[in-house]
């Protein structure tokens, strides 16, 4: 009886280590896609209408745009001549045909959306995207 | 080992996030200094403006209904048709996604935006 309580107690080191193992897959896996950052903060607007997008362009510049109109790329505040810059440098090595999507808050103001536009239009790009969500 | 998939469920339930379908809707800008073409047949034209909580379609104030009914309406007729949107800088985001929904949801897909000062 006390033999079998002690081999019990044996800590299970094969299953340990494949858990250890899948963390890790999990980890790198999930690492990957981070790179796609989405500003929580922000509640898009509804759409009623519009279809729900199923592929993206890997190339697309995500502009996130807060309700007090704060500008950031992945979780990266930024003001508009630094966007202005970095458009330009994408502009450059993309072309013009580099889309942009802004999700902006629903609740931000035209005059926030207007002066991001504004920057856009001026660097040449002319696709701009507003993102919204797809009411079900 | 319990403990390790304890652990693991409880950070899949952290990390886990709702699945938000988004639509992604297409606008033209104007280009700076672009100049304006004199043609004599000028494309069809359509102003829908967008202000704070209201929308005016050809400068007449309609409800949401109405504005999407007679933008279907004038979808089927000349898909084609530009719709000229114009954005009050005080309106919202809310309203200006609005505005560009009803244009998609009634096939219009030429949009230009520019900004009412």
């Amino acid at each position: 009886m006390r033999k079998s309580s002690a081999a019990s107690l044996d800590t299970p080191i094969t299953q340990m280590i494949d858990i250890v193992f899948l963390l890790i897959i999990f980890f790198v896996v999930t690492a990957a896609v981070d790179k796609d950052v989405v500003d929580e903060t922000i509640g898009l607007a509804q759409a009623r209408y519009s279809a729900a997008v199923e592929t993206n362009d890997p190339r697309m510049v995500v502009l996130n745009l807060r309700k007090d109109g704060e500008l950031n790329i992945a979780m990266q505040p930024l003001t508009l001549n630094q966007l202005q810059q970095l458009l330009i440098a994408l502009r450059t090595q993309a072309g013009s045909s580099l889309p942009l999507l802004l999700r902006c808050d629903g609740e931000v103001q035209f005059r926030h959306i207007d002066r991001v536009m504004q920057v856009a239009a001026s660097t040449g790009l002319y696709r701009v995207r507003i993102s919204a969500e797809v009411q079900d | 080992m319990i403990d390790i998939v304890f652990l693991l469920l409880i950070y899949f339930i952290v990390t886990q996030k709702d699945e938000i379908s988004e639509a992604h809707l297409a606008v033209n800008l104007p280009a700076p200094g672009a100049p304006q073409q004199q043609t004599d047949n000028k494309p069809q034209l359509l102003e829908l403006e967008v202000h704070p909580g209201q929308l005016l379609l050809q400068g007449r104030a309609l409800d949401d209904s109405m504005v999407f009914d007679t933008l279907r309406s004038l979808g089927k007729g000349d898909p084609d048709l530009t719709v000229m949107v114009k954005v009050s800088v005080a309106a919202r985001a809310n309203d200006l996604v609005k505005a560009l929904d009803f244009c998609q949801g009634a096939k219009l897909t030429k949009l230009n935006v520019v900004t009412l000062r």
